[in-house]
């Protein structure tokens, strides 16, 4: 079970390393990071199919957007499920997200139980 | 004797016609008077023959001798003393004529032929006389006609030159008005225009508050996550240390352990990045001006590049930028005010999004925005290019760009101050500000910097 976080911030791979220590010690979870949306784009394209399974994506990055990075990821690989994660918790970015294709919106500062959660919803799948 | 008495009544006729009137006393008119009506009745009692002969003659001399020395003694008939004159030769002709005719009646006969021719050369002197005092009355009142013209001409004169200083007067307390009008029209102007540069400064520095905000809201963000995993980390070493020494797992502790050092270190670097960030807002905010300072360009271009961006994203309308950042790692620090020269950044940076905005806006969405940022190290200078791939600046308008108050942006979304005063701003630092585009491909401006 792969999961593919993508945000502009180098720490959070720390962070959510940390945070799901547990999970992946113990559950087999696998977490991938890439730190812009292009480069979120080539994880995804590497293998094929791809073993990722769940990408959470940042909204606000320099360069391709996580918005724009959602689209043409859903248009390659729908199967895979995406959800975003924006500071700013705006309409606009909700409803643009939604159009796209993706599955969850959270907004930051993230919560981790929900986030949580969510994976092991999938992981129990 | 009777030519006498026509004489008196002519010269008291003519002289009251031509010169009486206003100019004579009372006393003179009343002389007249009296010696019109002694002259007339002196007349008609001649020409009846009634008095005797001896006292006519007497009474009609004794008359004009008496209005001739009138016209002498009259200071009112100074001018017509000529007048006088005129009959007198008559008149001692006949004072002659009657002295030889009542003293001396033998003489009489033989010179009578004398006294007839002389009284004939007076008439002619009479005449020629008269006809001359006339002339010269003639003259004399043209004279006074002339200068009565050149009196009313004079007034005329003066009337009008008075109503032209009046008219000057009113035209130049109505210019001073006007003028005072002015003046207070340029001092609102003044203030109006300090207000906007300083709405501009504000205007700027609400641009970047949101980007602040988002700046601060992430190492804020991992300096709790960091710190709440650390704790728990710490809780779970202290568990594993009440259990069983035999049944301890070190390799997790030391991991634990590792993570918590990892975490720590974070934690403050992402402190003093928060930290970073409110000083230079501060430094932003301030109203003061700031200090020239030796700087660091390469990374005043990162912060500023980088707010700017969150301060676009958080703002309504916000596009998909690529930032590049070509930083020439060589160039020395700069002597800039970092307080200033952060607007000169923030400025064009903005100037960057909204033209590419607008390019978005137009074409199809295979145009990428991207804003590069590139500095040079020259020979005794520094070279700061701030590029775009926007719409380009046509060149009728390339130079009315840094002027204030021009702007392309419709409605009340630009002041015009903007690339004005980020031109005054580098122009401060002894720099040149240069625009360098082309329609459709690029806008590029170009800073050039004294390095010392």
């Amino acid at each position: 079970m792969k999961i593919l976080f993508v945000d502009d911030e180098r720490d959070i791979e720390d962070l959510f390393r940390q945070k799901f220590r547990k999970e992946i010690r113990n559950e087999g979870l696998e977490l991938v990071f890439a730190f812009s949306g292009q480069e979120a784009l080539d994880v995804l394209g590497s293998e094929n199919p791809p073993k990722v399974m769940y990408v959470f994506s940042d909204i606000n990055m320099p360069g391709m957007s996580g918005l724009e990075m959602l689209a043409k990821a859903k248009e390659r690989f729908p199967q895979i499920t995406i959800s975003m994660i924006s500071a700013y918790g705006d309409s606009e970015n909700y409803n643009k997200a939604m159009e796209s294709g993706a599955s969850g919106f959270f907004t930051k500062p993230v919560d981790f139980e929900a986030l949580r959660k969510e994976i092991h919803q999938i992981l129990s799948q | 004797m009777i030519l006498v008495n026509i004489i008196s009544f002519f010269l008291l006729y003519y002289l009251k016609k031509f010169f009486g009137g206003e100019s004579f006393s009372p006393e003179l008119k009343r002389y007249f008077k009296w010696g019109m009506i002694a002259s007339g009745a002196l007349f008609v009692t001649g020409v009846s023959e009634l008095p005797p002969k001896l006292l006519f003659d007497f009474l009609s001399l004794l008359l004009v001798g008496g209005i001739i020395f009138l016209i002498i003694n009259s200071p009112e008939l100074e001018k017509q003393k000529n007048l006088a004159v005129t009959p007198l030769p008559i008149v001692v002709v006949y004072v002659v004529r009657f002295l030889l005719e009542t003293f001396l009646p033998q003489y009489f006969d033989k010179f009578e032929n004398y006294l007839t021719a002389a009284g004939f050369f007076a008439i002619i002197w009479a005449v020629t006389m008269w006809l001359n005092h006339r002339k010269e009355m003639k003259s004399l009142q043209i004279e006074r006609l002339i200068s009565k013209e050149k009196e009313r001409q004079l007034f005329l004169a003066q009337e009008r030159k008075q109503e032209l200083e009046r008219l000057v007067q009113e035209r130049t307390s109505e210019i001073l008005s006007q003028k005072e009008e002015l003046q207070e029209a340029l001092n609102h102007l003044k203030s109006t225009q300090d207000q906007l540069v300083q709405q501009e400064k504000l205007a700027s520095l609400g641009q970047l508050t949101a980007g602040i905000a988002h700046e601060i809201k992430n190492p804020l963000n991992f300096i709790n996550n960091f710190s709440e995993l650390s704790e728990d980390f710490l809780v779970e070493i202290e568990s594993e240390l009440k259990k069983d020494p035999e049944k301890l797992d070190m390799e997790n502790m030391l991991d634990l352990l590792e993570d918590v050092k990892s975490n720590m270190k974070k934690i403050r670097h992402h402190g003093t990045r928060a930290d970073k960030i409110v000083k230079s807002m501060l430094l932003h905010s301030r109203g003061e001006k700031g200090e020239y300072k030796e700087t660091d360009l390469n990374s005043l271009i990162g912060e500023y590049s980088n707010l700017a961006f969150h301060g676009m994203r958080a703002n309504p309308n916000p596009i998909n930028v690529e930032i590049v950042l070509n930083l020439d790692q060589k160039i020395p620090p700069i002597n800039l005010n970092a307080e200033d020269f952060s607007r000169v950044i923030l400025n064009l940076t903005k100037n960057a999004f909204d033209a590419m905005r607008d390019k978005i806006n137009a074409v199809s969405s295979e145009y990428k925005a991207k804003l590069e940022f590139r500095t040079k190290d020259l020979k005794d200078k520094v070279l700061l290019e701030i590029e775009d791939n926007g719409p380009g600046v046509p060149e009728e308008i390339r130079d009315k760009l840094l002027m204030p108050f021009f702007t392309t942006k419709k409605g009340t979304d630009g002041t015009g101050l903007g690339l004005s005063i980020t031109h005054d701003i580098v122009k401060s630092h002894g720099g040149t500000l240069e625009i360098e585009s082309k329609v459709g491909e690029f806008t590029r401006f170009k800073i050039l910097l004294p390095k010392a």
